[in-house]
């Protein structure tokens, strides 16, 4: 591994280790770039990952305080928990069930697409799915995604079987869909076991994660320094406006100044926002970044929702990859459902701990009782879609300081009439499917924790509309990128990290260019 | 001779908690006392009634819960007030209540903070007794046994076989 000096400004510092910020580390270092990787988490390995729900949250999961207001049920439900991401080097990518979908095209134009729709502030992409479409290719062959690349999709599991026979019987497109878990030995990596457990870190090292392929290789080419357990907490920038520094504390408590040639912040989609609000200064009071006032702004957090069903005979649906089933049908944009955008439903699948704790958080009493019973009897059935941007759904900085002196975010989201529709649509989807198989019983789960976490430093074409370009490179600091879900310009209905991985490498490419031609 | 177990806890997680099988179980505890214990106890049990749970079981949820109060002194509060409410909801102690009452007793206090962390806690540390997995068919670990890959991950007879994916 690489180590580079507290004030070698020539480092560029990558701020997360996560989906975006450790999949660019790498793709800057195989470049030749020098990279310092910051990241709150510890560095675990497959060893000290535990096959066990809450010990596996408990262990991975960013807990620090935050707190969540407007009319969103994650605000009543999980009010200082209201988004789910880890800590821990790797970042989320340690623990996401890695379902691997392509926006579609009209994706990247939904203000043209859906028009203008009263509330929204949806605006197009900066970029076309023609010019995101190589660099998809190249994440698939990264990550070994399933249906891709010659590699077989995943088998049929039990509760895939109760999804097929619903889905067949309605005459909806169904298949395991594409994973980056290999379901046989690629990459150097085996094959699943259907353990059921990449949630917690996946000890068999079947899945994709930066944790286990590409902080590895950056660190071989000797081009990049991982520092766990160094927490950033203020952006500096010099006399010109440019990033300069980042500082950060380590795991004995000391703050240290690292240097930067450039900053990009990776840390998912409430902490990016978080600290550039936090690294306000007087050339840039409101923020670092924001000088048209859009960074926490616009976040996202997909329609994300459950039906769980009771069926008259065993499922066992915690055995195997928890989410290898698609359905297709409902993810175009279709003006005559009543609503804007689309949705794509996919298997789900947890064990009886967190079953119980996400089936309805507040139900108690002899008919919860009753359902949660018949676990061995439970088929699970998802959904990922597109919300509606809306300025003032936003992460902001709350009075209270957490233990390093930045102030706990708040994330603040009303749902949009068009995201109540789509819900709606979604439910007697899903539970159409479930009830074609001989469902008994289904019951509409409200959304957990927001697990896709979006658009609060969004990408746009002008300034004036977003906080950074189609490269991720911030309008008002031109050394300042971001790599992580919070750059997207809008939701899509897929699930976000596939396109978080093709944009990062395309972001890699484009900094070494720059960096070649003495423009960065 | 009784089928083996089903359900299996992943090795490197502590076992659960040890607790007295008599009736001065809670004397075993660190910070609740008999009477705190067992309100919590019954509460636990008319929140989530599993008729065929042994209670064991929720002996064993009462004792996270003291943990939780040994290490945060917030918890601890939390707990107290918890216990007050129901005592002061009824002339009789909420243990000596009947079910219906009880239930009722629950649904008046249930916007509280209190209530919610009772409430949330015994949901999280319930299902996460290994017995009661074994009860409700929840096989829990599985690399250590070689995953699901050999057991019955698609076991599932009683639909029609999909069609092998097409690579
Ligand atoms: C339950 C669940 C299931 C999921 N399944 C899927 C799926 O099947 N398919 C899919 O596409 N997506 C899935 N996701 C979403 C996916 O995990 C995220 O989209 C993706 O990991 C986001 O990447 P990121 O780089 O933005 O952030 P992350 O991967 O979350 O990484 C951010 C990192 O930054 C670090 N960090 C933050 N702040 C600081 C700081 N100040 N200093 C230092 N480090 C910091 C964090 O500790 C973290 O390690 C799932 C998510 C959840 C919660």
């Amino acid at each position: 591994m690489a180590r580079y000096e507290l004030d070698d400004d020539g480092v560029v510092v990558i701020i997360g280790s996560g989906a975006g910020g450790g999949t660019l580390a790498n793709e800057l270092a195989q470049r030749g770039v020098e990279v310092v990787l910051l990241e709150a988490g510890k560095h675990l390995t497959a060893e000290d990952f535990v096959n066990d729900e809450w010990g596996g949250y408990e262990m991975l999961s960013w807990l620090d305080k935050r707190t969540a207001s407007g009319s969103w049920r994650v605000a009543k439900d999980h009010p200082t928990a209201p988004s789910w991401h880890c800590k821990v080097v790797g970042g989320t990518s340690v623990h996401w069930s890695a379902c691997c979908y392509r926006f579609i095209e009209d994706d990247f134009r939904a203000r043209t697409v859906y028009g203008d729709i009263p509330g929204t502030t949806l605006i197009d992409w900066p970029l076309t799915l023609a010019e995101i479409e190589p660099w998809y290719d190249r994440a698939e062959a990264k990550m070994g995604v399933t249906g891709t690349n010659g590699l077989p999709p995943l088998p049929p599991n039990n509760n895939y079987k109760v999804m097929r026979a619903g889905a067949a019987a309605l005459g909806l497109t169904v298949s395991t869909g594409r994973h980056a878990i290999n379901s046989i030995p690629y990459d150097g990596r085996p094959a699943t076991i259907q353990d059921g457990f990449t949630i917690t870190g996946d000890k068999v090292g079947s899945r994709w994660s930066t944790l286990n392929v590409e902080i590895p290789r950056g660190l071989a080419t000797g081009k990049l320094e991982l520092r766990p357990e160094s927490r950033a907490v203020r952006i500096e920038h010099d006399a010109a406006g440019k990033a300069s520094a980042v500082v950060y504390v380590d795991a004995a408590g000391v703050t240290h100044r690292q240097k930067a040639r450039a900053v990009v912040l990776a840390g998912n989609c409430v902490e990016t926002p978080r600290l550039l609000l936090h690294s306000a200064s007087a050339r840039f009071p409101n923020g670092l970044a924001n000088g048209w006032g859009h960074v926490g702004r616009h976040y996202l957090r997909h329609i994300v929702q459950t039906v769980w069903s009771l069926f008259d005979k065993p499922v066992n649906m915690h055995r195997g990859e928890l989410m290898a089933g698609l359905v297709t049908d409902y993810v175009r944009h279709d003006p005559s459902r009543g609503f804007a955008g689309g949705y794509l439903i996919e298997l789900n699948s947890m064990g009886l701990p967190t079953t119980a704790a996400f089936l309805d958080p507040g139900w108690w009493g002899r008919d919860f009782v009753s359902v949660i019973e018949q676990y061995r009897n439970m088929a699970g059935i998802f959904m990922t879609g597109e919300d509606m941007p809306q300025a003032d759904n936003r992460v902001t900085l709350t009075d209270e300081l957490d233990a390093y002196g930045v102030p706990v975010a708040n994330i603040h989201y009303d749902d949009h009439p068009n995201d109540l529709k789509m819900r709606s649509h979604g439910y007697k989807s899903l539970t159409a499917i479930h009830k074609a198989a001989g469902a008994k019983r289904s019951i509409e789960a409200p959304s957990y924790p927001a697990s896709h976490n979006l658009g609060s430093c969004r990408m746009a074409q002008r300034a004036e509309d977003g906080v950074v370009d189609g490269y991720g490179r911030a309008f008002e600091v031109p050394n300042l990128f971001i790599a992580d879900g919070s750059n997207f310009a809008s939701g899509g209905a897929a699930n976000p990290t596939l396109t978080i991985v093709a944009l990062a490498m395309r972001q890699a490419e484009f900094m070494a260019e720059q960096m070649a031609a003495g423009a960065l | 001779m009784s089928a083996p177990p089903i359900a299996h806890k992943d090795p490197k997680m502590p076992p659960p908690i040890a607790l007295p099988e008599g009736a001065d179980w809670a004397g075993a505890l660190g910070v609740f006392s008999p009477g705190v214990a067992e309100t919590l106890l019954v509460a636990a049990r008319t929140l989530y009634p599993h008729d065929g749970l042994p209670e064991r079981v929720y002996r064993r949820v009462v004792a996270h819960l003291d943990r939780m109060a040994a290490a945060s002194p917030l918890a601890a509060q939390g707990f107290a007030e918890f216990v007050d409410l129901l005592d002061g909801a009824f002339p009789l102690p909420f243990i000596e209540l009947s079910e219906g009452f009880r239930v009722q007793v629950l649904k008046r206090v249930e916007a509280s903070a209190p209530f919610r962390l009772v409430q949330r806690s015994t949901v999280r540390f319930l299902y996460d007794d290994i017995e009661v997995w074994e009860a409700f068919g929840y096989e829990g670990a599985a690399v250590h046994l070689g995953g699901y890959v050999n057991r019955g991950f698609d076991d599932l007879d009683w639909l029609p076989e999909p069609p092998a994916p097409a690579v």
